[in-house]
């Protein structure tokens, strides 16, 4: 025997499940017929939705003015809602295409319902820098297209790399997703009995048989997909920041933005991941799938990203003393000690000091603290888009220029209204798509992998299933 | 239709056929609707009110023109062509014409532009004394207060719509009776028209008595200086001579002072400082609130506004000891004899004696007045720096108490008739006197105004006054330069000027003005008369005219009034309320001009409200903070006003400010939009003994009451924007201002840059290339200069269209002026602070960081080098404005424009007032000084056209704000000229940039200030 006992991963599904009774698990919420608090939840989701409709409905008739923006600070909720929302998204891709790539099976489990909250997240994100602009109704001169006066967009301009990288990033994410949907909609196709759900199944299984050939092209489409979504998680948020670092602003003008705001989506991203898992493992009874281990990984990457988003924030303030610049030292002063006191200092809390909580085990695997900490950490993460946004013009160069600035009511609702447009599409996902990639969990279940002989004797033995429970692990 | 973008081409260019479907959808067209409603009232036939049927069909034409797009979101605006072109009339080139302004009784020389028969903008008439080229924010308004749709629009019998001719057959019959009590009511007015009609008066109703009567007048300058010197004279100051200024409470800087810009331009020229050879005058400022004076001064020294009368005779008991003349006072002292200013001051004044300027707040009391007078009489300033003018119109009676006299008449019901003329005594009036309830015992009253005042709506008669850019007319200056009023336009509601206005009374005749005024000229102009006329009119003034100078002595009884006055000086003991006019309304004459409300006044930066200044330890006492509102109680009678803190102010002093809470002259003095705005009237505080202060009981109430103030931080937090020093330092340094002595190394990348052989640091984008052919603009501000008026940004706001927004946005900070002026104190003593003043236009970086993030391209620089914003390109991300390190960017956050141009019931009128150079910009776009991109481009054209050059000679081009400054703080130019002036201030080495760190490389640049300490008070 070596020095280093052989410690076996636990099973990544727990409960004696085959792959049928796998199949029933998660296509049963498709194909039985619709709960009655599903509707209940749509209602809810369906009035935010309204809600959001008609702020920006409003937006639109009466002007940006119907937010609290002022002359110094130019851009507020709106943005920073969609830096928010679109950090959300990371999580989803990091978890489908980083996890795959580096082959991590655990990712199983919850891809599919993170890519979802992914794509559904730059949803709400899209919204807001559409309808931020002034003149919303010629938004599309952003993009490159050829007009007759020969006039194309600011090359310059990190408004328009942000067009370029979030509309790109959403387009691989919703590929990459359906490519990952295509077996399973062929399952629920041929499980379904009603006729409506064969044919609309059936159209987007794209003809789907499970044929060698079939999978072969899959498992290589999905490999590329992965690596063309991998870059763009480190992408899309570093050019989002770039909105920020771009410019010359006291406290934007900061070239470890791009990393601290990638630590910073993922940080979210994870928090929100765990929010929607905690509640949907339980409602549909996914404990055997989305694990008290998935959490408990998924924790110690809020615990090292919250981590990283700390130290950032750290260096942030020394960079400031040490650049000798007497506005970048102000502005962090200010963030600190001034009027928007209060936004930093929640924001330290929930995103430094609440995530160190993981460092124990017990914690990292207690649902509800997880679930707790979960919402705080997506609170402290807005109130950081917030400290980075607002502070920073409202503070900036000329003292004679500052201002406070207060959201209005409208502020409010639209913020809230995205969550209608959430999770509308989140229930709608949950209810007409399977929510676990059981293609690919089936691969990883214990079952997948038998060990029908006894590795001695190379004689057959029945199969038996060996789950180690995590409890008898040492760490 | 026109959108109104184009319609602000010159018309000439304006080609577009439109088209309708149907003529049934014509029919139903809003636009239609809403224009033959206005013009004809229901039930009236078209052709009997005088509107010809060809007429009828032309104004159709224009209405049906309209109709194409009426769907379109933007805004629709009608536009008439001339159906012939009028002689010397190219349309899109605007004429200018002569003409002036009256303010407080004197003239000032303006030139109007008038395009197509419009006036859109007035500037100051450069031969002109009072104005020489420059103009005060009340100029600049007049345009305003022209097109303001609130102006009464027709006279008024009972309150009932009556016609003119109804008040001219009133007249004739009501005034033949020549043997009733008139008593008339009149504003200060300098004009010879005005003053025969006056003397006509006179004699014609043999019971009447002529009052003048003006909140904020120079009354007790002309009592203090009968009783120094026998005779009613006016203090002409000539600043230009006085090498040493002391000022007590007299805010000469302020527009609101009657000769305030020959003043401030007098002050200002004697610091204009181009090379350490050159000296500077020193100025003295003795004050309670902090004013723009004060703030300018060398030195400043707060003292109660009760005070200064001791204050003046303590200084003339100390000067009697150096100089002869003052035997009056020798031998008195007060609490101030021991002051150490009282010394520095008497040997400053001494010192500099014929070369030093002494004045007191003309709200101070006659006897303070006297004194004055008396000290420059004894330091030989007069006829150097201080004339003494025999001024024709003033009156030989006091009309403080003739006022008064008239008031108890009327209480008596001795007075059949009351004519005002101008005034408003209703809402001004002292509140002893009781006004109201004593004009209610009038039999007739009648009012000529321009607004149905507080006054008028008390009137028999109302009669709506015409603006002076409507109607002929003539005066003095405060010097005594003879001008007429020259209109710019057929009156707007049919009304009269005061000069037809009386002679509809006495004479019962309709002259027009035209033949009044010429009639009186052709007293002056006995020959020649056609010929000096017209000079008269092209120039603006009659040359070589003045008052005489009259020589003076001190008069006999002058020691023995001056006995008992400095035995009687009783200041304050507790808290003091001062009720000053204030620094953007003036008396309230101007509080329905937005312009003016949305003025940030110099000193607080607070717009649309007046509030009740006070210093922080009397704040502190009272328990009150900002937007508190307090109660000031005088003599029982109290008003409720929100506090604000003022640095510097004196302690146990209240200032208030009068000109708000008018009552129903219209929609801006009351409440704009739906905010409560509008101030606080705080005439009810006034009485006849206590005019400029009184004693008072101040007490919270525990309300608040929100305040738009514009600038909520006042320290510079130890930042470089704003950069001073001594003369002396200045002297011994001449760099003090540049970034390396400022930071003690050099601006960052510079040194390496100069090593590379490169002249400034690199930049990371493409840098734009400025062809040889094309002028360089530049902007230099001399902030020595500065004393923080706000003309600039009135001036500005006419120029370039700027809406007015309305409190409640201000408050949110969404303020749209493209040149605003900063305000910072400075300084370790928070009671006593320094006070300076920034204007901050656009810089025009030349490596503007707006230009590099806007997404569209919609701001871009030109290869003349302006930073240009386009505005039909701007989609409004407003990712410029945050990435301005200056702030200078505005956007439209609402439709302003629309709200502004299109409020009230004939929105016509305002729009008139747009300049049609300038586009209007739409909603959700953004906006910024462009250096009056208008201007400049009109002056290349023409400067192509005369020399084939596109580089207009210097000084061709002026931009509003540098035009308008009565300091001439603002210099403009082609930076490739090396003999430019903005060339050469930019030489100068005071000049420094804003943030150069940053390499922005504004093209706007700042010259730093200068004080002129004296070294006995360091």
């Amino acid at each position: 025997m070596s020095k280093y006992e052989y410690v076996k991963e636990p099973a990544l599904v727990k409960g004696d499940h085959d792959f049928s009774s796998l199949t029933r698990l998660v296509t049963d919420i498709n194909l039985r017929p619709t709960p009655k608090a599903w509707y209940v939840a749509m209602i809810g989701a369906n009035t935010l939705l309204f809600v959001m409709i008609a702020a920006i409905g409003y937006l639109i008739w009466e002007g940006t003015g119907i937010w609290g923006l002022t002359n110094p600070v130019g851009w507020g909720w709106a943005i920073i809602n969609f830096v928010w929302w679109v950090g959300i998204g990371h999580a989803g891709t990091l978890i489908s295409a980083i996890l795959f790539l580096f082959r991590q099976d655990w990712r199983t489990a919850i891809n599919r319902f993170a890519e979802a909250m992914t794509i559904f997240a730059v949803m709400c994100a899209g919204v807001f820098p559409a309808i931020h602009v002034g003149r919303i109704w010629v938004i599309y001169w952003v993009f490159p297209i050829p007009n007759q006066m020969q006039m194309w967009p600011n090359f310059n301009s990190p408004l328009l790399w942000d067009v370029f990288a979030v509309s790109t990033y959403f387009t691989v994410s919703l590929l990459f997703w359906y490519v990952g949907l295509v077996p399973d909609l062929a399952t629920i196709r041929d499980r379904a009995t009603s006729k409506i759900r064969k044919i609309c199944y059936g159209i987007f299984s794209l003809g789907w048989t499970g044929s060698n050939r079939h999978w072969w092209n899959y498992e290589k489409a999905y490999m590329i997909l992965a690596g063309l979504a991998t870059p763009l998680v480190l992408s899309v948020h570093t050019i989002v920041s770039f909105d920020f670092a771009v410019s010359m602003i006291p406290g934007w003008h900061t070239t470890i933005f791009p990393p601290y705001f990638v630590a910073g989506a993922i940080f979210s991203g994870f928090a929100m991941v765990l929010t929607l898992m905690l509640v949907a493992r339980k409602i549909y009874g996914m404990k055997d799938i989305m694990t008290n281990d998935h959490m408990e990984k998924m924790n110690i990457i809020i615990l090292v990203t919250g981590s990283m988003v700390g130290f950032a924030y750290m260096m942030e303030f020394f960079i400031a003393w040490y650049s000798g610049v007497e506005y970048e030292k102000a502005i962090f002063m200010l963030r600190a000690t001034g009027p928007y006191a209060w936004a930093y200092w929640t924001m330290m809390t929930c995103n430094v000091l609440s995530p160190q909580f993981f460092w124990f085990k017990k914690l990292r695997r207690s649902v509800g603290f997880t679930f707790f900490i979960s919402i705080v950490v997506n609170i402290g993460m807005w109130f950081e888009r917030f400290v980075i946004t607002v502070t920073s013009l409202a503070n900036d160069y000329l003292p004679s220029s500052w201002d406070y600035y207060s959201p209005t009511i409208w502020d409010v609702l639209t913020y809230v209204g995205t969550f209608g447009l959430f999770f509308t599409m989140f229930l709608l996902f949950l209810r007409f798509l399977p929510m676990v990639a059981l293609a690919e969990i089936k691969a990883v279940t214990p079952q997948a992998d038998p060990h029908n002989y006894d590795e001695e004797t190379k004689e057959f033995i029945p199969p038996k299933v060996e789950v180690p429970e995590p409890q008898a692990q040492k760490v | 239709m026109k959108d109104l973008e184009s319609t602000k081409q010159p018309m000439s260019e304006v080609k577009e056929t439109t088209y309708w479907k149907s003529l049934n959808e014509l029919a139903q067209n809003q636009e239609y609707k809403e224009f033959t409603e206005r013009e004809f009232p229901e039930n009236a036939t078209e052709l009997t009110d005088g509107v010809s049927r060809r007429g009828f069909l032309r104004v159709m034409g224009a209405s049906i023109a309209l109709a194409g797009f009426a769907a379109c979101r933007r805004p629709v605006q009608k536009i008439l062509p001339y159906s012939k072109q009028p002689e010397n009339v190219v349309q899109g080139v605007p004429l200018y014409y002569a003409t002036s302004m009256p303010f407080q009784g004197n003239l000032i020389g303006l030139v109007a532009e008038n395009h197509e028969g419009r006036p859109t903008k007035l500037e100051g008439n450069e031969k002109h004394p009072a104005s020489q080229g420059n103009s005060s924010i009340f100029n600049q308004a007049a345009v305003l207060a022209l097109y303001d749709p609130d102006r009464s629009h027709s006279p008024l019998y009972n309150g009932e719509k009556a016609t003119l001719e109804d008040f001219t057959a009133f007249a004739k019959s009501h005034f033949g009776n020549t043997n009733q009590n008139v008593v008339f009511i009149s504003e200060a007015n300098s004009s010879p028209t005005y003053n025969t009609l006056k003397e006509q008066a006179l004699a014609k109703f043999p019971n009447a008595q002529w009052v003048t009567y003006e909140p904020f007048g120079e009354e007790n300058v002309l009592e203090g200086n009968r009783i120094a010197l026998g005779q009613r004279l006016r203090s002409y100051y000539n600043f230009l001579n006085a090498d040493v200024i002391v000022s007590l409470n007299d805010d000469v800087l302020s527009a609101t002072h009657p000769n305030h810009i020959e003043y401030s331009k007098q002050i200002t020229s004697g610091r204009k400082v181009t090379s350490p050879d050159d000296e500077m005058n020193r100025i003295y400022v003795v004050e309670d609130s902090f004013s723009a004076t004060g703030s300018y001064a060398d030195h400043r020294l707060k003292v109660k506004a009760s005070e200064i009368e001791a204050f003046t005779y303590a200084l003339a008991s100390a000067l009697s000891d150096r100089v002869n003349g003052l035997g009056a006072f020798s031998g008195h002292s007060n609490q101030f004899s021991d002051h150490k200013w009282v010394t520095v001051l008497a040997d400053e004044l001494a010192a500099n004696a014929g070369r030093s300027a002494f004045s007191v707040g003309s709200e101070h009391s006659a006897q303070t007045h006297a004194a004055v007078a008396a000290i420059n009489l004894a330091l030989g300033n007069v006829g150097n720096t201080v004339s003494y003018l025999e001024v024709p119109h003033v009156d030989e009676q006091n009309n403080s108490e003739a006022f008064a006299e008239a008031v108890s008449a009327m209480q008596s019901g001795s007075v059949d008739t009351v004519v005002l003329v101008g005034a408003n005594p209703v809402y001004n009036a002292p509140a002893d006197l009781e006004f109201e309830k004593a004009l209610a015992k009038v039999g007739t009253v009648v009012s000529l105004s321009d607004y149905v005042d507080e006054t008028s709506a008390k009137a028999s008669w109302h009669v709506n006054r015409a603006h002076f850019l409507e109607a002929w007319g003539d005066g003095h200056s405060c010097g005594g330069v003879r001008s007429v009023i020259q209109p710019q336009i057929q009156p707007l509601h049919n009304g009269i000027s005061e000069i037809e206005f009386l002679n509809r009374i006495v004479n019962g005749s309709t002259e027009t003005g035209y033949e009044l005024v010429q009639d009186t000229f052709a007293n002056y102009f006995t020959s020649g008369f056609e010929a000096r006329w017209n000079t008269l009119l092209h120039d603006g003034l009659d040359p070589d005219t003045s008052f005489d100078a009259a020589s003076v002595s001190l008069s006999g009884g002058f020691a023995s009034t001056m006995r008992s006055a400095t035995a009687n000086v009783s200041p304050v003991s507790g808290i003091e309320v001062v009720v000053r006019p204030d620094a953007t309304l003036y008396d309230g004459r101007f509080a329905n001009l937005g312009w003016l409300q949305e003025l940030p006044d110099p000193m607080t930066k607070i717009t649309w409200d007046n509030v009740a200044l006070m210093s922080p330890a009397t704040a502190e006492e009272l328990g009150v903070e900002n937007e508190d509102v307090v109660s000031v109680t005088v003599n029982g009678t109290s008003i409720d006003i929100a506090a604000w803190i003022q640095p510097g102010h004196v302690d146990n002093s209240v200032t208030l400010t009068a000109g708000y809470g008018r009552e129903g002259i219209g929609r801006v003095a009351t409440s704009y939009i739906d905010y409560t705005a509008g101030g606080v009237d705080t005439y009810p505080l006034r009485s006849t003994s206590n005019m400029l202060y009184a004693s008072a009981q101040v007490s919270a109430t525990g309300n608040t009451y929100e305040i738009a103030c514009v600038q909520d931080h006042h320290s510079l937090e130890g930042r470089d924007m704003y950069r001073q020093a001594t003369l002396e330092e200045y002297k011994d340094n001449p760099d003090f201002a540049s970034y390396k002595e400022v930071h003690g190394y050099e601006v960052p990348g510079l040194e390496a840059a100069e090593h590379n052989g490169e002249d400034e640091p690199i930049s990371l984008f493409n840098e734009q290339a400025y062809p040889d052919h094309e002028p360089q603009w530049g902007m230099a501000i001399d902030l020595n200069s500065c004393f923080g008026c706000g003309t600039c940004i009135i001036a500005c706001q006419s120029e370039n269209n700027i809406p007015v927004i309305g409190k409640k946005e201000v408050k949110v900070g969404r303020e749209m002026h493209w040149i605003r002026n900063d305000r910072y104190y400075v300084g370790e003593d928070a009671e006593s602070p320094q006070a300076v003043h920034q204007p901050v236009p656009c810089m025009h970086c030349e490596l503007a960081p707006c230009e590099q993030v806007c997404p569209v391209a919609a701001t871009t620089h030109s290869e003349d080098g302006m930073n240009q914003m386009t505005y039909n390109r701007c989609i409004g991300t407003r990712y410029c404005a945050n990435n301005c390190p200056y702030k200078v960017r505005r956007f439209n956050f609402f439709n302003y424009t629309k709200e502004y141009l299109t409020t009230g019931d004939d929105p016509d009128i305002i729009q008139m007032a747009m300049n049609p150079d300038v586009t209007v910009r739409f909603r959700g776009v953004m906006e910024k000084c462009t250096y009056c991109a208008q201007r400049v481009n009109r002056a290349k054209i023409d400067a192509k056209k005369e020399t084939g050059s596109a580089k207009p000679a210097d000084g061709a081009v002026k931009t509003a704000c540098q035009q308008a400054c009565p300091a001439d703080a603002i210099y403009f130019g082609d930076l490739t000229d090396d003999n430019s002036q903005v060339a050469q201030m930019k030489r100068n080495k005071r000049n420094y940039q804003m943030l150069e760190e940053l390499n922005t490389r504004a093209r706007t640049s700042y010259m730093a200030k200068l004080r002129n300490p004296n070294p006995a008070l360091a």
